[in-house]
């Protein structure tokens, strides 16, 4: 076992290099200008790519940015926040970022596991009709449609909580942004979890545990759940990823600094900042590799049979 | 299900309790932002918003009064020589918010750190505005910024030397790139970090920064108490919220959140119908003036169709100017014809408007469906060629209302000009000043506003080889006349510079080198008993110097 | 031939056993039991589907959309890039913007009195947006595209995303090794990123948007096939399935992948209006579909912006995406009892 997690460790400090290197020349190709302006001229802004080093040869840039990287310097932007190092900026997008999706995923997957447990014990009755349609709900109104409506209630009509998220006030202003930002995740997990369950019912073993007379909890917990689990995990993973990596309208909206607008910013705000497409660009491909990683891992813990083909493979 | 009902319940009421706002002593001023703060460095702030913080927190030689005329701030009166090139400006004794002094070694040091980085706003020293001496060789060519004409001979007179006379220099003083910025502070900071938080910048001005992270939707600027002027400022502080959607801001005013939004054109026509928010409703000039830009290469448009003046004259007479700001923009934006939007450049002998006249070429470029088919019908005979694709791009993140003006245009064009066919490509704001830097584009609806108060700023633009000059057109006669209001015969005659400024306008007009289409107003609400926030087209928005919560 | 020479000649002498004796047959049709007459399988799915009446419903509703989608733009008498005008007493031009849904008739019916505005005799049924364009034609119009992308997307699903699923998680070891990181790397360079690559390359539109979701939308679901694969491969009816000399093609396609389709179609449903978003996001950000065209993603989108003051204008937009994978849903479901019948259901 920890062979093979050194093992995937290794091969997932590649592939991330590898991306990095995509990146790196992707970003070059893209449309728009690093020093987006109206009123330098062609010399100003030939000098100011010469600064950065945009005219060295491809290689030698990827070089002198690894090099910085490892450091743990992002550099600066050049056309956002442009005098701030990208370091400083991130860190705040990224705490937010982070503390929001992660309450988020908390929030969704627990109450989505709940409904869709409670859903497939009570298979064509009511429960089980709500869980279909909330879930069918959650996922086609966008999560933004949500954040209007609760802010609308709750903070305008009730003036329960805050109109607009702010650090200070950190508890209370994320309330909302979590529940509509839960809700994709909710219904998905909610979904798949009673589908799964239902199946992992029929199945011949839950079978032959009732006729042992194990029932209630106990069963639920020892041989359903986990066994539905394993597909749960997977769609989980990639969920997690998108919730910590910020949605764009819900931060645009109710006033977040996340990623999410970061992003869209860097790319698609006054010019196309090079630095920041990558740093976020690799932000987000290390957190992708690190939860598939968590999950492959995650995999063998939950299902021994997966393990055993994890070492060798069933057909070698 | 119950029981999870019930649960949820609780969680809000124990939050409701945490959110009881704590009761602030002293009420900011709430006021939204459309975009984020960039920077609050003077040499990298590109945008309105980063302009007006910085503004808050310092004050330059000059300020603003309500009419938007240069009146004095941290200099107290300034001498002009005879020729009108050498400006002596003394200065009054302030502070920086560390308690050092506001010397003229401050301007020396920030004004050189700017020609020499050479950013966006660098030109504004150079020979087509500022022409302060020796700026062009510093920014342009590298040479050393300690030959740039400004000198401090003591600590309290600052010496600006000119190429030429500029008659509006005094006003240029307010603008932040001609800001101080206090040499010993400054370099006792790691690089990068100034202006990335309260404790890395410095204010002499109105207001201090309070809380501030690059990148934050939210940040607060408080009164200044050493401020040199601090008994004219009135407000505790501002808190600064960004707002991304304009739906939002009205739903924010109308819960208190914000006491200064603007909305979209939409939200204007409900909130008029709506009594009480109809009295809160202020419009103002944004100052830039949108209008649409035609390449006029053989790169693009079907092989350079555009160059033909008739053809542009077509299009630009096919656009029904009045019902664009009317029925898609609604946000009191005016319609314009003139090449020079109004509201923003005042004559210093008249006081009057530059613009003011709005018929002057309202014959040229006017709605008027019978001429535009003339025209085109010349076009048509000229080109040999009757049918015309043509793509135009628009940005599709710089506000709510463009989309709807592009399509509005699109269909007005070709209901009059059946010939013509206009393909929409909507691109972000880089990408589309990527394409018209490049020449790669048909026509573009884009937009410049006044970063000072004199024509020149718009006028500067259409001459052989600016880089502004999108349309690549070029006129001898156009650029002689500019010369001379610039740097050549006019400089010293005010009234003759305006005369002649007037006569290039008309060249533009006449040859639809671009087609103006409207002025841009922001529709403003602002909580009952907020008075005096001053709002100008040019430089900076919004001053809050004056303004009081009653 | 090769082969037939390998094949071992019959011997006069004793025979000593070789381990190449016994061979996999890979047979390809081991499936077919020749002993008992059956309905066979896919007539057995159509009519188990028809009987299902949740599922007919849902095929309804979808026919239902499709043919207004189609059929609406067409009849409603407005263009769905034209804005509405009139001339007002002034003789100008004014567009008919933001009115609230009306039929003039059913008004007069109800209040007595025509509507007193220039648009009196104009049927509105879903209302106008802030251009003055007749939102029912653009919503039936922007169905169009999004039923496209559904459809897509479903095609997307099911063709790559599940083979890639099922034969990574099948092969395992070094395979799925190479697999899985290509996977990493595809996902991990932001999408927009791609999108505005590719758009150099290519005219903005459709064409663009399908292009991007070929790149990226089916590794949800590989995921989940992987995932059910890696379940199923162990169970007992695989190895008995091989032992009986089928091939792997067999296995994973006949055997494997009825048993996944639960998990698989219920994927397919949840990545339909991921991908109407993922299509109304990129034309947001100006590499989508070019305006004035539109979709249910950039209706909804446009809806939001107005919300406070044509707040009808997001309503059509929403319901029909809503009764769109409500149908999906059902048919969905309905397409999985149907193929992979449990028991009970019989």
């Amino acid at each position: 076992m920890k062979k093979y997690v050194l093992k995937r460790l290794g091969m997932a400090l590649l592939t991330l290099l590898i991306i990095i290197f995509l990146l790196f020349l992707l970003v070059r190709v893209m449309p728009g200008n690093p020093f987006p302006s109206e009123r330098m001229n062609a010399q100003q802004i030939a000098n100011k790519r010469a600064e950065l080093g945009l005219d060295d040869p491809i290689l030698m840039q990827f070089w002198n940015y690894m090099t910085k990287l490892l450091q743990g310097d992002f550099g600066m932007g050049t056309s956002l926040y442009n005098g701030a190092p990208i370091k400083t900026v991130l860190n705040t997008c990224v705490s937010n970022s982070f503390r929001i999706g992660g309450l988020a995923v908390v929030l969704g997957t627990l109450v989505g596991l709940l409904l869709g447990v409670c859903a497939a014990l009570n298979r064509g009755r009511f429960l089980d009709h709500f869980c279909t349609v909330f879930s069918i709900l959650g996922v086609c109104v966008p999560s933004y449609v949500f954040l209007i409506f609760l802010q609308y209630n709750l903070s305008y009509k009730l003036t329960l909580l805050p109109y607009f998220f702010n650090e200070k006030q950190f508890l209370q202003s994320s309330v909302i942004p979590v529940v509509s930002m839960s809700l994709f995740t909710m219904s998905t997990i909610a979904r798949f979890t009673r589908n799964e369950m239902v199946e992992v019912i029929d199945s011949d073993y839950v079978r032959l545990a009732e006729a042992k007379g194990l029932h209630g909890g106990r069963l639920v917990r020892r041989h359903v759940l986990r066994n539905a689990l394993i597909p749960i995990v997977t769609v989980l993973a990639p969920l997690i990823v998108d919730l910590l990596t910020g949605a764009l309208v819900v931060e645009k909206i109710y006033g977040i600094n996340g990623i999410g607008k970061l992003m869209v910013d860097a790319i698609a705000g006054e010019g196309v900042d090079y630095n920041y497409v990558l740093a976020l660009g690799i932000l987000y491909s290390t957190l992708y590799i690190g939860i598939m990683l968590v999950v492959d891992i995650l995999y063998g813990a939950l299902d021994p049979r997966i393990r055993v083909s994890a070492k060798g493979g069933a057909n070698e | 299900m119950k029981k999870w009902n019930a649960l949820f319940l609780s969680m809000v009421m124990i939050l409701s309790c945490f959110s009881v706002s704590a009761v602030a002593e002293e009420r900011y001023l709430g006021v939204m932002l459309s975009t984020n703060v960039m920077s609050l460095d003077t040499n990298l702030a590109t945008d309105g918003e980063s302009f007006e913080v910085i503004a808050d927190c310092i004050d330059g030689l000059t300020q603003m009064d309500a009419d938007g005329a240069a009146i004095p701030a941290i200099a107290e009166s300034y001498d002009l020589s005879e020729d009108g090139k050498t400006y002596t400006f003394h200065l009054r004794d302030a502070k920086w918010s560390n308690g050092t002094p506001v010397t003229a070694d401050d301007f020396v040091f920030a004004w050189r750190r700017i020609c020499k980085e050479a950013g966006e706003y660098a030109y504004m020293f150079d020979s087509s505005v500022g022409c302060v001496k020796g700026a062009d060789a510093i920014i342009y060519e590298g040479a050393d910024p300690a030959t740039l004409g400004v000198s401090a001979p003591d600590p309290k007179t600052l010496v600006v030397e000119l190429e030429v006379p500029v008659s509006f220099f005094p006003s240029l003083m307010y603008f932040p790139t001609f800001y101080p910025i206090n040499e010993a502070f400054y370099t006792s900071l790691e690089e990068g970090t100034y202006g990335t938080s309260p404790e890395t910048f410095l204010s002499n001005g109105a207001f201090v920064l309070e809380s501030y992270t690059p990148g934050t939707a939210n940040l607060t600027v408080k009164k200044n108490p050493d401020y040199w002027d601090a008994d004219r400022v009135q407000l505790a502080g501002i808190s600064y919220q960004v707002v991304g959607s304009s739906d939002n801001a009205l739903t924010a005013f109308k819960t208190g959140s914000l006491d200064v939004v603007t909305i979209s054109g939409n939200q204007v026509a409900s909130a008029k119908k709506d009594g009480a928010l109809s009295e809160k409703l202020a419009v103002t000039g944004a100052g830039y003036m949108w209008y649409l830009s035609f390449s006029q290469t053989e790169n693009n448009a079907e092989g350079g169709m555009l160059a033909n003046a008739n053809l542009r004259l077509a299009i630009s007479n096919a656009i029904d100017r009045e019902a664009l700001v009317e029925d898609y923009v609604m946000d009191g934006s005016l319609d314009t014809y003139t090449a020079v939007p109004p509201q923003f450049a005042a004559s210093a002998t008249t006081g009057a408007d530059f613009s003011a006249d709005q018929e002057a070429f309202a014959d040229i470029c006017g709605y008027n469906p019978e001429k535009a088919e003339e025209y085109f019908a010349a076009a048509v005979a000229e080109l040999g060629k009757d049918t015309f694709t043509f793509v135009m791009i628009y940005g599709n993140n710089e506000g709510d209302e463009v989309a709807k003006v592009a399509q509005a245009i699109k269909s007005e064009v070709e209901e009059v000009l059946p010939g013509v066919t206009i393909n929409l490509q909507p691109m972000t704001k880089a990408e589309r000043l990527d394409k018209m830097q490049n020449d790669n584009y048909d026509i573009a609806l884009t937009r410049w506003g006044p970063d000072y108060a004199d024509p020149m700023t718009y006028l500067g633009m259409w001459i052989t080889n600016n880089s502004n000059n999108y349309g690549f057109w070029s006129n001898a006669a156009y650029d002689q006349l500019i010369a001379d209001c610039t740097t050549g015969a006019y400089i010293s005659d005010y009234d003759a510079r305006w005369e002649a400024m007037f006569k290039a306008e008309t060249l533009v007009m006449q040859e639809a080198v671009i087609a103006p289409l409207y002025t841009k107003a922001n529709a403003n609400l602002i909580t009952a008993g907020v008075e005096g926030i001053e709002f100008h087209p040019v430089a900076l928005n919004r001053v809050y110097k004056n303004a009081i919560i009653k | 031939m090769k082969k037939s020479q390998l094949t071992p000649a019959p011997q006069a002498a004793e025979y000593v056993p070789v381990s190449g004796d016994f061979e996999l047959l890979e047979q390809e049709d081991i499936a077919t039991d020749t002993n008992y007459a059956s309905q066979g399988y896919w007539k057995g799915v159509a009519v188990h589907f028809m009987r299902n009446k949740r599922a007919m419903l849902g095929l309804v509703i979808v026919i239902t959309l499709m043919l207004l989608a189609f059929i609406a733009p067409m009849v409603s008498g407005y263009e769905y890039d034209e804005i509405v005008t009139a001339l007002n007493a002034k003789g100008r031009k004014k567009p008919a913007t933001g009115i609230s849904p009306r039929v003039p008739a059913i008004h007069e019916m109800l209040t007595g009195e025509p509507y007193d505005d220039l648009f009196a005799d104009k049927v509105f049924l879903f209302g106008t947006d802030d251009l003055g364009r007749d939102l029912w034609t653009r919503t039936w119009y922007g169905a169009r595209v999004s039923l496209m992308i559904a459809f897509v997307t479903i095609i997307i699903d099911m063709l790559i995303g599940m083979s890639y699923g099922l034969l990574s998680g099948y092969f395992g070891g070094r395979v799925d090794n190479v697999m899985q990181r290509f996977v990493e790397i595809a996902n991990s360079i932001p999408r927009l990123v791609i999108v505005s690559v590719l758009a150099i390359f290519m005219p903005k539109g459709i064409g663009l948007v399908i292009v991007a979701l070929l790149l990226t939308e089916w590794i949800g679901m590989s995921k989940i096939a992987r995932a059910e694969m890696l379940k199923m491969k162990e169970q007992e009816y695989v190895l008995a399935s091989r032992t009986l000399g089928a091939n792997s093609w067999h296995i994973i396609f006949k055997e494997i992948l009825p048993n996944t389709i639960g998990p698989i179609i219920t994927q397919v449903m949840f990545s339909i209006p991921t991908a109407i978003f993922t299509e109304a996001f990129l034309s947001f950000v100006g590499v989508g579909i070019v305006l004035p065209q539109c979709s249910i993603g950039t209706l909804i989108e446009d809806g939001f912006n107005n919300i406070t003051t044509l707040i009808y204008q997001i309503i059509p937009p929403i319901v029909v995406l809503a009764l769109l994978m409500l149908g999906f849903n059902f048919i969905g479901d309905g397409l999985r009892e149907a193929l992979a019948p449990k028991l009970e259901d019989m």
